[in-house]
This record gives C-alpha cells, sequence and structure tokens, in this order.
C-alpha cells in the first residue's frame, strides 16, 4: 500500500485536486435537488478526500 | 455572557491558528495544513455556529469557483514561467541585471520591490511573487528570501493593482464614491509603500542594507506613492498600481546610476541568449495584459463568455444570514489567467521559432507546470473552502467583532489588522474587503470615526494581508522549488507584515484624531 502510495504520489495528488474542485458541484445539484441524503454522501466524500490531502498531500 | 462570546471567538479563531501552528511549528506543507484547518473549521462549524448540511455544501461551492479564479491565474503564470525557464531566460535575466547593477540592494528595489508592484499593476492574484521569486533564485539569493521579498515588496500596490478590483470591491460594498475614499486610500497605501520597500531590503541585507539603500528607497517610494496618490485623487484609481510602478521603474533605474550604487563592478558574464530575447516573454506579457484590460472593445469581447453560478439566501442554525446572489464569476478568455495563458503561448512560439528550446521541452514545461501545480493548488483550495465554512457561520464576522469589542477606542488601531485577516483567510485583499468591510464602515460610523480613513486602514491591512496569506505563498515557494517547505517563508513574511500593519494602525489612531 505505502509502495502503491508512492510510486503514484503525483497522480493521486492531482485525482484529489481533481475531486476538491468537482465534489462542491455535486454538491450544489444536490443542494438544489434537495436531497439530504445525498448531500451527506457528497460531504463524507469530500471529508475522506481532505483527509487523504492532511496525511499524504 | 461575555465568557460565551470569548468561547465563541476561540473557537472561531481555531481553524487559523490550526494552520498557523502547523505551517510555522511543525513545518506542515500549505496542503497539509489547509485540509488540518478544513476540518477544524468544519467541526466548529457545526457543533458550535450552527452549520447545517446545505450550508456547507453551497459554501463549498462558493469556495471552489474562489478557487478556480485564483487557479487560472496560477497555472496560467507556472506555465508561463516554465516557458521561459526552460530557455535559460530566467538565468540569463538575471546575468543581465547584475551587469546592470552589480550593488545587490539596487537588485532587491527593483525586482523585489519595483517590477513585483508592476506584476501586482497588471496581473495580481500571486503572479509577481510566482514570477519574481525565480528571477532572484537566479541573480543568487535564498530561495527563502527570493520568495519572501515580492511578497512584502508588492503588497503595497494590491488595492490599486489588478486594475483596482480590490478598491472597487470596498466601493461597491460600503456604496461610497472613489473621491471621497481614494485619499486616504492612497495616502496609507503610500506610506506602505516605503514601508515595503524598507523591509524587502532588511529581510535580505538588515539594517546596514536598509541604510546604505535609503536614498534609492526615499526616490523611488515617493515616485511611487505620489503617483499612486495622483492618479488615485484624480479619479484614474484603475490605474493606480500600475502607473505608479511605471513610474517607480524609471525612478529605480536612474537611481541606479548613482556613484553610491555603482561601486560593485558587475561580474563579466557571457550569454548564449540576449537579454531583449530573455525577457521577451514578459514584454509580451506586459503587452497583452495591457491591451486585454485597457482597450474597452478588446476586453469587452474577450468579456462575452462567463461562467457564473446562482445561490439562494442561506441561513445557519443560529440565524446567520448569507444573502442569495451570485458566486465568483469566472470571464473565461478575459480573465487574467486568460490573458497569462496568451502571453505563454505566444511566447513558446516565440522562443521555438528562434530555437531556444531543446527536443522534448514541451513535455518537460507542461510536466514542471504540473509537478509544482498540484501541492500549492491543494492547499489553495482547502484553506479557501475553510474561509468559506467560516464565513457563512458568522465565524470570520465573530472574529472582527471581538477585536473591535476589545480594543474600543482604540479601533482605530486595530482596524488595518481586521483587513489582515480577511486577506489572511481568503489570500485575496478583494474578498477581504467584501467580508469586512460593511463591518468596518457600520463601526466607524457608530464611534464618531471618518469612514474614509477606516476604510482605507481596511483596504491598506488587506493588501498587507497579501505578503502573509499563505495562498500566495505557496504560489511562490512553488516555483522556486520549496513546495512543502513554506514554513520558513511565512515565518518572514509574517514577522514584517505584522509589523507594518502595527505602524500602519498606530499612523491610522493619530490620523483619527485630526479628522
Amino acid at each position: 500500500m505505502e509502495n502503491f502510495l508512492k510510486k503514484h504520489g503525483t497522480r493521486l495528488k492531482t485525482a484529489a485536486l481533481i475531486l476538491m474542485l468537482f465534489i462542491p458541484f455535486l454538491l450544489y445539484a444536490a443542494a438544489s435537488f434537495g436531497s439530504l441524503f445525498q448531500v451527506k454522501l457528497m460531504l463524507v466524500m469530500m471529508g475522506a478526500n481532505m483527509l487523504y490531502v492532511m496525511i499524504k498531500g | 455572557m461575555a465568557d460565551i462570546f470569548i468561547v465563541k471567538w476561540i473557537l472561531a479563531f481555531s481553524p487559523i491558528l490550526t494552520v498557523l501552528v502547523l505551517m510555522i511549528f511543525f513545518n506542515w506543507s500549505g496542503s497539509r495544513a489547509g485540509a488540518a484547518g478544513w476540518f477544524v473549521a468544519l467541526i466548529a462549524a457545526t457543533l458550535v455556529f450552527g452549520a447545517h448540511p446545505k450550508l456547507l455544501a453551497y459554501s463549498q461551492v462558493k469556495g471552489a469557483l474562489l478557487s478556480l479564479n485564483v487557479l487560472y491565474i496560477i497555472w496560467a503564470a507556472l506555465l508561463l514561467y516554465n516557458v521561459v525557464n526552460e530557455t535559460g531566460a530566467i538565468k540569463v535575466i538575471g546575468m543581465g541585471i547584475q551587469r546592470f547593477s552589480g550593488d545587490k540592494s539596487i537588485q532587491i528595489i527593483i525586482f523585489g520591490w519595483i517590477f513585483a508592484s508592476f506584476l501586482q499593476g497588471v496581473a495580481g492574484y500571486g503572479v509577481p511573487i510566482a514570477v519574481v521569486a525565480p528571477l532572484l533564485v537566479g541573480l543568487g539569493f535564498s530561495p527563502v528570501v527570493a520568495v519572501a521579498v515580492p511578497a512584502i515588496g508588492h503588497s503595497w500596490s494590491v488595492t490599486f493593482g489588478s486594475m483596482g478590483a480590490s478598491f472597487q470591491a470596498l466601493m461597491a460594498v460600503s456604496g461610497l464614491e472613489s473621491s471621497y475614499l481614494a485619499p486616504w486610500s492612497a495616502t496609507l497605501l503610500g506610506i506602505a509603500a516605503y514601508l515595503c520597500g524598507i523591509f524587502a531590503v532588511y529581510v535580505f541585507g538588515g539594517w546596514k542594507m536598509v541604510k546604505h539603500s535609503l536614498i534609492a528607497i526615499l526616490i523611488v517610494g515617493s515616485a511611487m506613492a505620489g503617483t499612486q496618490y495622483a492618479l488615485a485623487v484624480s479619479g484614474m484609481w484603475t490605474l493606480g498600481g500600475f502607473g505608479a510602478s511605471l513610474v517607480g521603474l524609471a525612478a529605480g533605474l536612474a537611481v541606479a546610476k548613482l556613484k553610491i550604487y555603482n561601486q560593485t563592478s558587475p561580474s563579466p558574464s557571457h550569454m548564449e541568449m540576449g537579454l531583449w530575447w530573455a525577457l521577451s516573454a514578459y514584454l509580451i506579457l506586459i503587452a497583452i495584459v495591457s491591451a486585454g484590460v485597457m482597450i474597452p472593445s478588446i476586453k469587452a469581447f474577450l468579456g462575452q463568455v462567463k461562467l457564473t453560478v446562482n445561490f439562494p439566501e442561506i441561513i445557519s442554525l443560529r440565524g446567520w444570514v448569507t444573502k442569495a446572489g451570485t458566486g465568483k464569476g469566472i470571464n473565461v478568455f478575459g480573465h487574467g489567467g486568460a490573458l497569462l495563458l496568451y502571453s505563454s503561448i505566444v511566447s513558446y512560439c516565440v522562443y521555438l521559432s528562434k530555437g531556444f528550446y531543446k527536443p522534448q521541452a514541451l513535455k518537460a514545461i507542461l510536466q514542471k507546470t504540473v509537478q509544482s501545480g498540484v501541492p500549492t493548488s491543494l492547499g489553495i483550495v482547502s484553506m479557501v473552502c475553510f474561509a468559506m465554512i467560516m464565513d457563512h457561520c458568522q465565524m470570520i464576522y465573530i472574529l472582527a467583532e471581538g477585536i473591535s469589542r476589545v480594543f474600543g477606542s482604540l479601533y482605530p488601531m486595530i482596524s488595518p489588522w481586521i483587513g489582515l485577516l480577511g486577506a489572511f483567510m481568503t489570500g485575496s485583499n478583494t474578498n477581504s474587503n467584501v467580508v469586512f468591510g460593511v463591518l468596518q464602515q457600520e463601526t466607524a460610523q457608530l464611534a464618531g470615526l471618518s469612514a474614509a480613513l477606516i476604510l482605507a486602514a481596511q483596504t491598506t491591512g488587506g493588501a498587507l494581508g497579501s505578503m502573509i496569506a499563505p495562498a500566495k505563498i505557496l504560489v511562490g515557494c512553488s516555483t522556486v522549488g520549496l513546495s512543502g517547505k513554506e514554513g520558513p517563508v511565512l515565518k518572514a513574511t509574517l514577522r514584517y507584515g505584522l509589523l507594518i500593519t502595527g505602524i500602519i494602525g498606530i499612523i491610522t489612531i493619530v490620523a483619527s484624531f485630526i479628522t
């Protein structure tokens, strides 16, 4: 796992950045439709992404 | 009641404190510290400040939009830098300036103070640090000094730079005319210009070098502060930063000819590329940005496509209302980032046609841009996103209110600090003015103070906040190979940023007695 993270570090960080910028727009769509479950789900995804950045960023 | 407010204030401050402590004392990178700050803001906002899922959702979209606006510039600036650097032109510029003046203090003044201010005048959003820092490294300065010097040197010109975007925001939120706001704003920012020049030199060479370059600082500072004042009060505030730094550049080159600054013999050097070819990318940048910003027909043509998102009114569980409206729009083809992108493409074509690139240069340029752009961007997005959470849950307002409550009649002394706080949080003088402008205006009116003076202090503090904003430090560090090691730079700029803001605060309170 550690080797995988080391080997693909730059790609994973790029993916984290793309997710960081993309998830908020999914959040916007979910909030506009009034779907509380989807909003919470997206917030959990956003949190998981931030956690990755905090540990490996 | 007061005890509860203190606890709330401390909790509102906790995300900022987290970022500062992790970056300065634990040497965490901006991206890691920003993500940690995001978690702290999320927890505090949810448990104490009445955040709910919908509020968090909309605040994050606003954060993403704001980040995209900033990242557009940063990625394009990094691309331009790599387009230039791949030819070896940065080294050539460094040698060229050394040939022009071997005096280190003059090099600091011309690059770190004047040229950085000029770039702020035409572009802004971290471009001055991103462009000047590698130039200073090319001149032989250490990477930490190379980032800290332009960060300090350019910040006085932020309000009237970027075609006066921050000043425009101040007028918009306060509803006051430029003729009322400009004199005090230009005065305080003019004083800040001298202080930024002094501390830009000090950060490299201490008081001995400040003493040596005092004549140059006085002449160049007077030229820039005077021009800025004249342009601002005559209604041409959009050109305040641009015009002031152009006049400053002429003054700087003239000062470099003085005998006291010509005693160090420049080192003889051979350059494969001519200095003008090396500088051509920046001349192209000046031409394209000037045309895109100042020629109305081109500006209108490029500004036809704008991405915006509409937001409803958002009310926190504690009753804090964020008004409905559109988020920060993105002017796809007329954005500062787009202008930098055009400059990068044209410059690449010019260098390519002259045969300055080795094979596979384009691949190397793109790889280097991604390598330094990603960590920087992660830090910026996480910090802007947690600032948006704080803004939507009254946390930023509580911070400002606490400061004004504690200092009471000393409020004028504190008002630049509030501006500084806003810029530190969001990485933008414009955002600071938007967030705190009304609060400062209302407090000034309640206390019977001049709104023009207090708002001038707000925007001056906001401008000075540029030198300590992690978002901007990250940009500079990424261009000199200091990604992930931003702590020492932040430590240096923080010291001088706080000192200059303190001096502006004292000047503001003295001025409040005479207005």
